[in-house]
């Protein structure tokens, strides 16, 4: 795997755009040619060399790996658009981590901000720390946000994650999120999208669900009067195959949207 | 006889979101003061009264020089104010929800040419209903068809009687409509609160929801509508039964109408409060005609995000820092950037942020520079480095303003500005021009 | 004395409405929302006369306001502080990524202080300024 290895070298007073950090951007190019690729500081446009040192070089899509070090906590829209390749980044991140992401794989070593594989296509997005709110959500005005892909958060995920999520059985797309903990309004107007919780969510879960299915192995604070308990299960399937094993009370809802829904929620017994 | 005082009829008020359209102010011919105000209510009246000359009226512009401010011109201030907006590297313009349109144009053009963030009073307010209008729609109407038809009014989160203290009178409740002409005994009046506040006391039926929990009432009102049992005793302290209640009620009135206000966008889940009370209008139009209408607290609040749609594609917090309009509450918002100190120079036109935003964004406000377009003295121009005297828009300068509902009317101008001060749009225009010249334009 | 568990709501009222058309570096504005409205019930729990200086403790700051009964009741648990400076003292911040502050909900404690002082509106948005 080709290597590209950035370090930030600037302190940010204000937040860095760099969507063209993608291994898309820097396939076939040299550390030189990628230190002219433009950025956003401010109002201004900038170029990566202006704020990272770039070190190695890349082949194709698929094998470029990039290695980002350095504070970027205030850095944006990395990996956005991305097709292939990885990306792993050893800090806290800032909003939008991957939007739009279909393909390959970005791990952050620490937290992310808000909007963290918002859109995203395919592709796998890992957070070992927490993630801020609109984790794996639809952009403003999108009524079908994640469309597929995998999203691993260890930590918590803040309000809204998976609003909008859309899967599609004849495409065999299942966007999934795994996360340590959820705050308020998890899976808000899913229509398909999966997501297993380790411990406890806020309240409003599943909030206006038409089809999917949540499953949280901890406890809800609040659950909506319009889930309905259906029963007792010893484990949950998926529809992307994978099998839940443990006691978990079957809810249906949310009973609240016009249409019959074919949601579906787990919370352990 | 000589005249000793000029009358003006048929003026439209400029304080809240019911923009009252039948002001009589009358003006003393010789001093230029307003003297008597007909019709408005006590928040209107105060406000024509205000514009007189007082020890808190700006009338000449302010440069902030070793802790006080100082009497300059117009042009020495303007330079000044041009000079910290083209050195900001991130600045915001923020406000511009209590001036008129053309003002909030030439605040859309100075945004753009510096690459700005551009933001206005929605964002603490009434943003979240804008958000959930992008996600879900609206079922809307204007006051006039509430006046005329309405038979079922429901005040959520809202209290007219001490935020809009015409509304009442004049659209909703007491008045008498084409077809509700008993006024108010022609009408059944529900109020939902975690208070039983002056408007509750005046209803037909209150409500009393838990604080931040009317989402999950609202849901429980949706299910039942649509034939869902529910397996609870209550929801957000609200019993079933009583919610069972509501719902027929709602289902066999002639036409109903939902006015929301904070409670819904400034209470834990905001646009989701008001994405499912947009839901419960829609879904009840199955059975009958139901509109909502939100509350807008500014005059033109509404105005600005008309204005900054039609020139950028969106209706508030833009931020124009790679030559195009984007949109993203949250992370575009005024106060969220203040929090995360990304701003590094503001611009508040007709606006106290100094007194509406939570302390922590107003500590960030602070401490870089701020230029403020202000008539009067605040909390936010009290401590601006510059302060640009601005007349008041809807009694010494004329322009259009939206209510609530979206109707545009016409402010008038009863009275010339006083001292050195200037309409809003005519400060921004020349703040324009200064920038031009300095960014080589 | 002290109450605890209070939910903080804040809003218009019609006085702090003229007040702030009327000078916000007024002493009528102090006197519009300066203020802390209380259940009659609760209040009761306060043992002290209405006007009595009370300060308002939040996760997200505190402020010294003068207290009266509502008249909006009854509300056990809730007390309700006009918007502006004060309760914007108070208020939490956080907009949860929507950009809208959360100004109502707040969970809250009421500590009487006879002898705080209620400060004037642009002193104590001035303490934000540093120096």
């Amino acid at each position: 795997m080709a290597e590209i290895k950035l370090k930030i070298k600037k302190k940010l007073d204000f937040p860095l755009e760099t969507d063209s950090i993608t291994p898309d951007n820097f396939a076939g190019k040299t550390a030189a040619v990628i230190k002219k690729l433009p950025l956003f500081y401010a109002t201004k446009q900038v170029t990566i060399g202006d704020f990272f040192d770039v070190s190695g070089k890349s082949t194709d899509v698929a094998d470029t790996k990039i290695v980002i070090d350095g504070d970027v906590s205030n850095v944006k829209r990395i990996g956005e658009k991305m097709t292939g390749g990885e990306i792993i980044i050893n800090s806290d991140i800032g909003m939008h981590i991957g939007n739009h992401m279909s393909g390959g794989k970005i791990t952050v070593n620490g937290n992310a901000d808000d909007w963290a594989g918002a859109m995203l296509q395919g592709g796998e997005l890992e957070i070992t720390g927490d993630a801020g709110h609109y984790v794996g959500s639809a952009y403003r005005g999108y009524w079908q946000g994640m469309k597929n892909g995998t999203i691993k958060v260890k930590g918590k995920v803040g309000v809204e994650s998976m609003l909008w999520a859309k899967s599609s059985k004849p495409s065999n797309k299942w966007p999934t999120l795994y996360c340590g903990s959820a705050d308020s309004f998890l899976g808000i107007h899913n229509h398909g999208g999966t997501i297993v919780v380790e411990g406890d969510v806020d309240r409003c879960v599943g909030a206006d669900q038409a089809w999917g299915n949540i499953v949280i192995k901890g406890k809800v604070s609040r659950l909506l009067p319009s889930y309905k308990k259906v029963g007792e299960v010893k484990e949950v399937q998926l529809p992307n195959g994978e099998v839940i094993k443990g006691k978990f009370i079957e809810y249906s809802g949310d009973h609240t949207i016009k249409k019959e829904t074919n949601g579906r929620l787990y919370i352990a017994a | 006889m000589v005249e000793k005082i000029r009358t003006e009829k048929d003026v439209s008020c400029p304080f809240c979101g019911t923009l009252c359209d039948d002001l009589e102010i009358d003006v003393d011919i010789k001093t230029d003061l307003v003297v008597e105000v007909r019709n408005g209510c006590q928040i209107g009246t105060k406000k024509y009264f205000s514009s007189n000359p007082s020890d808190h009226r700006y009338m000449k512009p302010l440069i902030k020089v070793n802790g006080e401010h100082k009497e300059v011109s117009w042009d020495e201030a303007l330079d000044k104010a041009a000079d910290i907006l083209v050195n900001a590297q991130r600045p915001l313009l923020y406000g511009f929800s209590s001036t008129e349109c053309e003002a909030q144009s030439k605040g859309v053009e100075l945004a753009e040419m510096l690459n700005a963030l551009l933001d206005n009073t929605a964002s603490v307010c009434h943003g979240p209903s804008l958000l959930a209008i992008q996600d879900v729609g609206a079922s809307l109407a204007t006051l006039g068809e509430i006046k005329n038809r309405a038979d079922t009014i429901i005040f959520w989160g809202s209290n007219p009687v001490h935020a809009h203290p015409r509304h009442l009178s004049r659209y909703s409740d007491f008045i008498r409509g084409y077809f509700r002409t008993d006024g108010r005994n022609d009408r059944n009046i529900i109020v939902v609160d975690p208070r039983n506040t002056h408007t509750a006391q005046i209803a037909d039926k209150y409500i009393k929801v838990n604080p931040s929990e009317d989402y999950e009432l609202i849901q429980a009102i949706r299910a039942v509508l649509r034939g869902s049992e529910l397996d609870v005793k209550e929801v957000s302290g609200v019993p079933i039964d009583d919610i069972k209640e509501l719902v027929e009620e709602l289902k066999s009135c002639n036409f109903g109408v939902v006015f929301f206000g904070m409670g819904l966008t400034q209470s834990l889940a905001h646009h989701r409060n008001v994405d499912t009370a947009i839901r419960l209008v829609a879904e009840l139009n199955d059975y009958t005609k139901f509109v909502l209408i939100p509350m807008r607290g500014h005059y033109n609040v509404a105005g600005a995000n008309q204005v900054f749609t039609w020139n950028t594609g969106y209706a508030y917090s833009i931020d124009f820092s790679r030559g195009y309009p984007r949109y993203n509450p949250g992370e575009f918002s005024s106060v969220e950037l203040l929090l995360r100190d990304e701003v590094d120079a503001s611009l508040i036109v007709a606006s106290d942020p100094g007194s509406n935003f939570p302390a922590a964004s107003v500590k960030n406000l602070f401490k870089h520079p701020l230029i403020s377009i202000e008539p009067h003295k605040t909390p936010t121009s009290a401590f601006a480095d510059v302060i640009l005297p601005a007349a008041i828009a809807g009694i010494e300068c004329e322009g259009t303003a939206y209510r609530m509902d979206g109707v545009p009317l016409r402010l008038r101008k009863v009275k010339d500005a006083p001292g050195e001060t200037l309409p809003d749009k005519e400060i921004l225009e020349r703040l324009i021009e200064k920038v031009k010249e300095k960014i080589g334009e | 004395m002290s109450l605890d568990n209070l939910i903080l709501l804040t809003g218009r009222t019609i006085s702090q409405g003229v007040a702030l058309e009327g000078g916000k570096a007024s002493r009528e504005n102090v006197r519009a929302c300066g203020i802390c409205t209380f259940d009659a019930d609760d209040f009761k729990k306060l043992d002290c006369i209405v006007g009595t200086p009370v300060k308002i403790i939040t996760d997200y700051g505190e402020v010294v306001v003068y207290s009266t009964i509502t008249e909006e009741g009854p509300h056990q648990g809730i007390i309700f502080v006009p918007m502006g400076p004060w309760a914007n003292q108070l208020v939490n911040p956080s907009s949860q990524g929507c950009g809208t502050p959360t100004y109502k909900g707040m969970k809250a404690k009421v500590e009487v202080v006879k002898s705080g002082k209620v400060l004037g509106a642009i002193e104590l948005i001035g303490r934000l300024k540093e120096a």
